[in-house]
């Protein structure tokens, strides 16, 4: 045991002298399917004749990865690439020295890969700061076996759910972590709602409270568990004590195997005039290190990772959903039903805003979520939820240069 | 008292050791003060010289033809080794360049290459932050300036056509060369002529202080003799600066340095102290290296916090100097003068405003006590049964009862908040068995409070059970037997016998255990998340999410140091009545 | 007693053998009769399967991660309990000055809220000593974090070991060094196991420091390579239940070595009668 551990100790010092020259380090936060389907891209970009450099990649933690960042790549001992999403990109940005701006490397062909909110979404102040990958957005899932046509509006969908309900039995005919502002914002987007208007939050706009009575309205009724979770939602749905569920494609690999599963666009909301429900997109994003030395390398791989040979493997081994457009038009990608799905729900989807203030929304909004949920006043408590987030703003900004 | 000689040496080496600290600080901040002087003005003059480049190229129309004949004309005024060039966004094209490297093949206009891309980034900022500021909604700087190593300045400002910025004027400016610097400071001859005579002239007043007698006149003596050489030096120092207006705290506390110096030295402190030192050396040695690790890994990371709580650094003032970023003891007044407990609501009656700090306070205080109360009696108690002779299967029950220590607090934390799940936990469900109503835990704070307590005290008794399961070991058998021979009862033997030999072990681990109950993180984090609307939330859980959800660094560094004291202040106490009670 | 406290532990053991990766939830009938809550509070899979076990240990270098823990919280068992006894002892036995401001500050080094920590913590270790990706950095920071317990610890129990002890052998012709190893330690057994088990477990459980330092994925610990499962978007609990498991029975074991010192009493008492 102990030789052992001086033999490791001995390799862990030694090891590192021994870097390839121009080696790009990415950092990534995969793990599953998605971290064999992104080992296989890299593998790909490796063996290219003439590749301008050798990548290698990092696993790091979903929960580390965003103070690892903080910590290692101001200070240069980051990665050259790494992959996140894009709701953390104004704070970044403010932070300084994270990184890049990527515009100059980049002209109006190589936009057009993209679908085009997946671009408005890594932009920030007129920059691009980095390449779409993937998006993630809810959509309607449901089992087949229970529900054989999917409801196209909210009456149908109430309708259907309030028929699968026994709370007795602990059946719920529809079950979405709706007490999470995330989720919420599908129903309030939907209604015409936002958070920020040309920069100032406006927590408590109309349409907002129009939304949260709405969804008060469905509580009241009874075909969605009370006190949802994630984990609730996951269990309910494989145990078939729910039927339809709203959800991402992350949730698809949760889904055990006994289950015959679907996916279709969420419903449109008859109260609303039948506009459909808009949720909210989060995009990966590929970004360049600021204090990379080798940022041509790292961009070519950029762009290789975002183009069409990878985002085939990323969206029919990695069960991810390309930014890239085209690859919806290659035949083995165009017959996956759950692809196709979420794409045409993408196409009415909204970008997640990535301001820096955004953080400061979600402790105030969970707040008022969780007054909302348990029947309180909707107005009142997104009124709370407005001061809060104006008087964090205003601390925030006192001291801005 | 000690005869004159040694008096005199202590008098010559205090005297000695006070003026050159204070002469060493007083040049430093000559030294700082002059480059930081030159340092502004270089900023000003280049950011100036860039501004007129851009108002020269507007003046021309902005436009790629023009710019080369705007920037020639500009480059005439300019310091030697200027290099200045124009950008434009559109197309990313260097619209002009005094760059000598940018002539024939690479001559401007071009398209910009692969390599400076710096160049197209900041103008591109420029742009972003110029129509964001056209919106209204903040103001931030619309000049980009930045000192490189050697000295010289590296500065970009925007160029509009037609009130739309259309790109920047970087200009590289170097460092003005040394011999235009001149009357700007005194060099570095001058100043080591003068201290030395400051330190010369004083210490050669030995004569006098040969013949004091007295405890106050070598030190009134040396205290002249300092004033005398300090003073001369800064006098002569503030005059070959031109003045030494916003240095006066800095020369104070030169001054203070020195004379501080001056008494540690000259009274004998110093030499009691290194005395001290040598003749607890074997002590020192042992501690030391915990000592260290202490200082560099805990103290020195926590100084910086408090000087944190001092500025008003954000995520977007990151990369700024501190010193910019003073705000004093406005955090403080923030946090500490929050008196807004309870507020009324729409319907008119009143309600606690769960995200005041007083009553987050109450809270912790209340969470605290209540889970150090409970894991210290269910451990103690479990001990004492796990103690009890011919106990069946001691071993096993002593590893079993390990077990909520030993499982990752994750996993076991979000499992108990499922057991406490309105419809689905298994908490309910025993209710229901037992013939009561199911509550909803979530709902109201004191249940959700419930909840955290029970996940917590779940977590905390292995640790003090293995505390007491250690310490009872160290309590001979005779002493029950001859209390059992006196008569007394188990309960009296309980009192005088367990429990003040428990004490030495149980009083540091629950001191320990305050402080680390206050500070639970997790738990709170993972089973109640403040549910309902914040209510259930403890200071390090506020100041977590001060940080890293609002991005407002300073305050979040002065809400941990106001738990810090607030500890500091329970751990000095406890202290005084442990003492007091054990009369150590 | 005991079943109040497996409970929870019966519960992930049951997920981590159920072959799924839902949190599991307790299937109740409708209208549920007194047997049907009864069954349902009783941890039991629906399916028994290992497959969740096979899964952690073959699609990650898990047992590498394991063993990575292990080396590092040996290591700061070692250290810790090494640096902690010297300093107790000269806390304990010697009087010089600067004792009792010693004492406090290891007591006051533990009020500091650590949320902040990571980024100074961060610029010192990997920036300023160089010891980014290196156990030795993690090391360095657990030991750090463990000592002020156990000094505290092991100077209550140096207090209570009478001097007489080691006057008697100093007059033998022992030396400071002797007299420490044979003397005043066995009579601590159950303090160094204590803080022993405490430095362990400091060490054990941490995972952002140790996420955050380690720049490969081989030098990642058990509680980094535990959290891949869970986090983001979507929980594998199965393979978090499983990995749980396996990441507790280290410490188990260590506590069953450790509990021989923490049952000395007889030895104890004799010595001081």
């Amino acid at each position: 045991m102990r030789k052992l551990w001086s033999v490791v100790t001995a390799l862990a010092v030694f090891l590192p002298g021994a870097a390839w020259a121009a080696d790009v380090v990415v950092w990534h936060a995969y793990r599953g399917g998605e971290k064999a389907a992104f080992e296989k891209v890299v593998a790909m970009y490796n063996a290219r004749p003439g590749a301008p450099a050798k990548v290698t990649t990092l696993a790091v933690p979903y929960d580390a990865f965003a103070d690892k960042i903080t910590a290692a790549v101001p200070r240069g001992k980051g990665p050259d690439v790494f992959i996140f999403a894009q709701d953390r990109l104004g704070g970044w940005i403010a932070a300084g020295n994270t990184i890049d701006p990527i515009d100059f490397y980049v002209d109006d062909a190589l936009k057009a890969r993209f679908i085009p909110s997946t671009i408005e979404a890594m932009t920030y102040r007129g920059s691009l700061w980095g390449l779409p990958l993937n998006y993630k957005c809810l959509a309607l899932i449901y089992n087949k076996k229970l529900v054989q046509t999917p409801p196209k509006t909210t009456a149908e969908l109430v309708a259907l759910a309030k028929k699968m309900t026994d709370k007795s039995a602990g059946r719920f005919g529809l079950a979405y972590w709706y007490s999470n502002y995330y989720f919420h914002a599908a129903l309030q987007n939907g209604f015409g709602g936002r958070v920020f208007d040309a920069g100032k939050p406006v927590m408590d706009a109309p349409e907002n409270v129009k939304a949260a009575e709405y969804l008060q309205g469905w509580i009241k009724e009874g075909f969605v568990p009370p006190e949802p979770s994630d984990t609730l939602v996951t269990s309910l749905f494989n145990q078939g004590k729910t039927p339809m569920v709203f959800s991402g494609n992350w949730f698809l690999g949760e889904i055990e195997s006994g289950v015959d599963y679907a996916v279709d666009v969420l419903p449109a909301i008859s109260e609303a005039g039948g506009k459909p429900m808009r949720p909210w997109t989060t995009v990966e994003g590929v970004y360049v290190a600021a204090p990379s030395k080798v940022k041509e390398a790292a961009f070519d791989f950029v762009k290789y990772l975002t183009d069409l040979d990878a985002a085939k493997v990323m969206a029919i081994e990695g069960r991810q959903s390309p930014a890239n457009t085209k690859v919806y038009a290659d035949p083995a990608v165009a017959k996956d039903p759950v692809l196709a799905a979420y794409k045409k729900q993408v196409d009415v989807a909204i970008p997640m805003p990535n301001l820096p203030e955004m953080t400061l929304v979600w402790s105030p909004a969970t707040t008022a979520m969780g007054t909302i949920v348990r029947g309180g006043d909707a107005k009142a408590a997104l009124t709370k939820a407005q001061e809060k987030v104006v008087a964090d703003v205003a601390n925030l900004h006192k001291t801005k240069p | 008292m000690n005869d004159p000689a040694p008096h005199a040496a202590r008098f010559h080496a205090g005297l000695g050791a006070g003026l050159a600290l204070a002469l060493a600080l007083a040049w430093a901040w000559l030294a700082a003060a002059t480059a930081g002087g030159t340092e502004a003005r270089e900023r000003k003059d280049a950011l100036a010289a860039a501004h007129a480049l851009a108002a020269k190229v507007e003046a021309a129309g902005a436009t790629e033809a023009s710019a080369a004949g705007a920037v020639a004309a500009w480059q005439k005024a300019q310091r030697a080794g200027t290099v200045a060039r124009v950008v434009l966004v559109d197309g990313a094209r260097l619209a002009a360049s005094t760059d000598p490297a940018d002539a024939g093949e690479t001559a401007a206009p071009r398209r910009l290459r692969l390599e400076e891309k710096a160049l197209f980034d900041r103008a591109k900022r420029l742009r972003g932050i110029a129509e964001e500021n056209a919106q209204g909604v903040q103001k931030t700087s619309e000049e980009d300036a930045s000192r490189r190593e050697d000295g010289s300045w590296q500065v970009a400002v925007p160029i509009r056509r037609a009130g739309a910025v259309v790109g920047a004027a970087d200009v590289e400016r170097p460092a003005a060369p040394p011999a235009a610097s001149g009357g700007s400071g005194p060099g570095p001859g001058g100043r080591a002529l003068a201290a030395l005579l400051a330190l010369a002239l004083p210490l050669a007043a030995f004569a006098p202080a040969r013949r004091l007698r007295g405890p106050w006149a070598p030190a009134a003596v040396a205290v002249a003799l300092f004033a005398i050489g300090f003073g001369t030096f800064v006098a002569w120092a503030s005059r070959a600066t031109g003045g030494a207006g916003d240095g006066v705290s800095a020369l104070s506390a030169s001054a203070v340095a020195g004379l501080l110096a001056l008494g540690v030295v000259g009274s004998g402190i110093a030499e009691r102290g290194l005395r001290a030192l040598s003749k607890n050396r074997v002590a020192y040695a042992y501690t030391l290296p915990a000592m260290v690790g202490m200082v560099v890994l805990v103290f020195f990371p926590f100084f910086y916090g408090i000087v944190l709580s001092f500025t008003g650094q954000t995520i977007f003032n990151v990369n700024e100097p501190l010193s910019d970023l003073w705000v004093g003891f406005t955090h403080y007044k923030d946090i500490l003068g929050d008196l807004a407990l309870v507020k009324r609501v729409e319907d008119g009656s009143l309600a606690l405003n769960y995200g005041n700090f007083y009553w987050t306070l109450i809270f912790t205080v209340v969470w605290t006590v209540t889970n150090v109360a409970i894991g210290v009696s269910v451990g103690l108690v479990l001990a004492l049964a796990l103690n009890v002779k011919g106990l069946a299967l001691r071993p096993v029950y002593r590893v079993l009862l390990i077990l909520p220590w030993a499982m990752p607090n994750y996993i076991t934390a979000l499992i108990w908040k499922g057991m406490f799940h309105r419809q689905f936990g298994v908490v309910n469900y025993t209710l229901m068995l037992l013939g009561f109503e199911p509550i909803s835990w979530f709902d109201g704070p004191f249940t959700s409070f419930l909840t955290a307590l029970a996940t917590n005290g779940w977590l905390s008794f292995p640790f003090m059970m293995v505390v007491s399961l250690g310490a009872l070991q160290s309590i001979p058998a005779d002493l029950y037997e001859a209390a059992r021979v006196d008569g007394a009862t188990r309960w009296q033997q309980f009192r005088s016998i367990t429990l003040p030999s428990l004490k030495p072990a149980l009083v540091p681990a629950i001191i320990l255990s305050v402080v680390w109950t206050f500070n639970m993180f997790n738990i709170i984090f993972l089973v109640t998340a403040g549910e309902p609307g914040g209510a259930t939330e403890i200071l390090i859980t506020q100041a977590y999410k001060y940080a890293f959800q609002q991005y407002r660094y300073g305050y979040a560094a002065a809400y941990s140091t106001v738990i810090f004291a607030l500890l500091l202040t329970y751990g000095i106490f406890q202290n005084r009545v442990t003492r007091a009670t054990e009369g150590i | 007693m005991v079943l109040v406290t497996l409970y929870p532990l019966l519960w992930v053991i049951t997920i981590s053998f159920s072959g799924g990766q839902s949190l599991a939830l307790a299937a109740l009938p409708p209208q549920p009769t007194k047997l049907d809550l009864v069954r349902a509070v009783i941890p039991w899979p629906q399916t028994l399967s290992a497959e969740n076990y096979v899964s952690v240990f073959r699609d990650q270098p898990f047992a590498r991660w394991l063993l990575n823990s292990v080396a590092i919280s040996a290591a700061t068992t070692v250290l810790g309990v090494f640096l902690a006894c010297t300093a107790a002892y000269a806390f304990s036995r010697f009087r010089f000055p600067g004792r009792r401001t010693g004492m406090m500050s290891f007591l006051v080094s533990q009020m500091f809220p650590g949320t902040l920590m990571l980024i100074p913590l961060y610029i010192i270790i990997v920036q300023w000593l160089g010891l980014g990706s290196s156990r030795v950095g993690l090391v360095l920071v657990y030991a750090t974090t463990a000592i002020p317990f156990c000094v505290w610890m092991l100077k209550g129990y140096f207090d209570t070991i009478p001097k007489e002890l080691e006057e008697a052998a100093v007059m033998e012709g022992a030396g400071p060094a002797r007299i420490f190893w044979t003397v005043v330690l066995p009579l601590a057994r159950p303090a160094i196991a204590i803080t022993a088990l405490f430095s362990f477990m400091t060490a054990w459980n941490e995972f952002i420091l140790a996420a955050t330092f380690m720049d490969k994925e081989e030098m990642y610990t058990a509680p980094v390579g535990l959290r891949f499962f869970v986090g983001g978007f979507s929980q594998s609990w199965g393979y978090f239940a499983a990995g749980s498991v396996v990441v507790s029975i280290p410490v188990v074991f260590l506590f069953l070595y450790l509990q021989k010192y923490l049952v000395s009493g007889l030895t104890a008492g004799s010595v001081k009668g």
